[in-house]
């Protein structure tokens, strides 16, 4: 029935089968939701965050829920560089999905080392460089918050890199292009857009953050109109930036919102919790609406956004008489 | 046993008495649920929308046949009071079963099953597995509320068998106070006489801390059913990390546990 609806897109370098992919730190490294769906129909997975070295993670409690979100602080727990590439990275290339490894370091050197280390491993298709985890202490904020530290490490990274980098950018920032513009001029392959934003939830009866870091990163449906109006902001400002687009998908009609703002490709994190299968159905769902609205392509709806009609100059009579 | 999610519908919600209520909740064909072991459990999400994304997790209480599963809650948060709206014909989606379980009876080891409130699921179904087998004298029921009315299912353990000594905050049944009041004559018993025993806990994470600290103390083997946050429930969230001691510092409530051993868990 929805046969016949090309879905196949790319996010600048990068081809994909379809423009549904799971999203970092939702997937793990994918091998848990083989027992509950089909990994075979994502476009492709980005891994949790990888770093030079593993890492434990931060104290609990790590989440909670909020309205229609969750807020999280894991503190980027990972295997580390050389465990990901022995242990987890053989069964994502198997999969014949793009395969996105998402990385960050704790400094300038080690964002570099991890990007070069990854380089060693055969069958990844880009490096998703995260510059936006709120949950790390150390240094981190000014790469995701300041242009200049954020070109000079994209730069840094996309020199040593053998594949793409796609740059996650943080919506903690007050001009979002002007972020996603000094990492394009670095070499940025695309931009991923938008990681979690800061939040914080408070239990008034222990008097105690409901997390224990304090602050941690939401994300769910709750965030998705900023996450829309950011993808939107950047697509109009630097049309050929591509961008992955991300925050609170749920469904079909979500992810094509993020299409027509001008997005290339989405990925899905959150709903992956509650439901394991949510991107298939998702990939499902969006075919068939893209055959009831008539667009016969991912590729036709992407930036299809439409702007409301002007209305006519305000004048203090009506221009009409009626004889 | 691999976990698998599936539709189930609401056959019956049973109100008990203490705010307590009794979900049973069937599936249209054989689900892996029927394969549980006491201790493991399941995520449940009902149609909740986007306001409540995800799942709850609960210890299984019973499952009596190859498509049906029971689970006991409590209205606490958001998702449990929706679920104790919940009628028959209702739909939820299940995922599980989930986490490793209690170990299984031991020969010459007798089991002191100590529940505290909304822990009781997963030693109720320890109690019901061990009479099945025809082991009622080999478990013990210590279990703990705040008072009479907290202290739910009673009948079942007396149609078992199953010997149970019951504390209560308010002392309107068994002793007064918590169920460490009840539980530690039981082990230095067991001390005194030589007795080998080994304690099987599950409540709250004050009372949990509590029996750490009593067999820690005293040398008794023991094996806690923790709680904690999870949005998944099958290891992919990472929020449900628990401080443990050994090669690493956390492990994970959701597919380490529930169920740790008490001299791993690093609690103050």
């Amino acid at each position: 029935m929805t046969e016949g609806i090309d879905i196949t897109t790319s996010c600048g370098p990068i081809a994909l089968r379809s423009p549904i992919l799971a999203a970092s730190g939702c997937f793990a490294y994918g091998q848990q939701f083989a027992a509950f769906t089909d990994l075979r129909a994502l476009g492709g997975i980005s891994t949790k965050g990888i770093s030079p070295l593993p890492r434990h993670g931060n104290p609990l409690p790590r989440i909670c829920e909020t309205t229609g979100g969750m807020l999280n602080s894991i503190g980027l727990e990972n295997v580390g560089v050389e465990a990901f590439l022995r242990d987890k990275l053989p069964f994502l290339r198997d999969l014949g999905v793009s395969v996105w490894v998402n990385f960050f370091g704790v400094d300038f050197e080690t964002y570099v080392d991890c990007a070069r280390s990854l380089g060693a491993g055969q069958g990844i298709d880009a490096l998703e460089m995260n510059i936006s985890c709120p949950n790390i202490k150390k240094g981190g904020i000014e790469f995701g918050t300041v242009p200049e530290v954020a070109h000079r490490l994209t730069r840094a990274c996309v020199e040593v890199s053998r594949v793409p980098i796609i740059v996650k950018l943080s919506p903690n920032v007050s001009d979002i292009v002007a972020m996603a513009d000094a990492v394009q001029k670095a070499g940025a392959a695309g931009v991923s857009l938008i990681n979690t934003i800061t939040g914080m939830a408070i239990d008034v009866r222990t008097r105690r953050p409901k997390i224990a870091t304090r602050y941690g990163g939401l994300s769910g449906p709750a965030i998705k109109p900023i996450a829309l109006r950011m993808v939107h902001q950047v697509a109009r400002a630097l049309p050929d930036l591509p961008i992955c687009g991300m925050g609170g998908i749920l469904s079909g009609e979500d992810a094509l919102e993020f299409l027509m703002a001008g997005a290339h490709c989405v990925q899905v994190g959150t709903a992956n919790f509650a439901e394991p299968g949510a991107c298939v159905r998702i990939t499902e769902e969006l075919r068939g609406l893209l055959r009831a609205l008539k667009i016969p392509s991912v590729r036709a709806a992407i930036g299809s956004l439409e702007a409301h009609a002007a209305e006519p100059e305000h004048l203090p009579q009506s221009p009409w008489s009626f004889g | 046993m691999t976990a698998a999610q599936f539709e189930v519908r609401v056959e019956a919600n049973r109100r008990l008495s203490g705010g307590y209520f009794l979900l049973e909740l069937a599936a249209a064909e054989a689900t892996p649920v029927a394969a549980a072991v006491p201790g493991q459990f399941v995520m449940l999400r009902g149609e909740w929308g986007r306001e409540l994304l995800n799942p709850r997790a609960f210890s299984i209480l019973d499952a009596p046949d190859d498509r049906r599963f029971s689970i006991l809650a409590k209205a606490y948060g958001e998702g449990t009071r929706r679920l104790k709206l919940v009628e028959p014909g209702d739909r939820l989606v299940t995922t599980g079963p989930l986490g490793v379980a209690f170990p299984r009876p031991a020969p010459g080891v007798r089991d002191l099953l100590v529940a505290g409130g909304v822990g009781l699921p997963p030693l109720h179904f320890y109690a019901r597995m061990a009479h099945r087998a025809g082991l009622s004298g080999h478990v013990e029921m210590y279990y703990g509320g705040r008072n009479r009315d907290d202290l739910v299912l009673l009948d079942d353990l007396e149609a078992w068998n199953v010997a149970a000594h019951f504390a209560t905050e308010d002392g309107s049944a068994g002793v007064r106070g918590y169920v460490t009041a009840a539980l530690a004559p039981r082990l230095d018993l067991a001390a005194r006489e030589g007795q080998a025993v080994r304690v099987l806990a599950c409540g709250p994470t004050p009372m949990l801390a509590a029996v750490r600290r009593l067999v820690l103390e005293r040398g008794v083997q023991a094996h806690l059913c923790l709680e904690e946050n999870m949005a998944c429930g099958f290891g992919v969230c990472l929020g449900c990390a628990v401080p443990v001691y050994g090669a690493k510092p956390y492990r994970y409530c959701c597919t380490d546990g529930p169920v740790f051993d008490a001299r791993e868990v690093r609690w103050p």
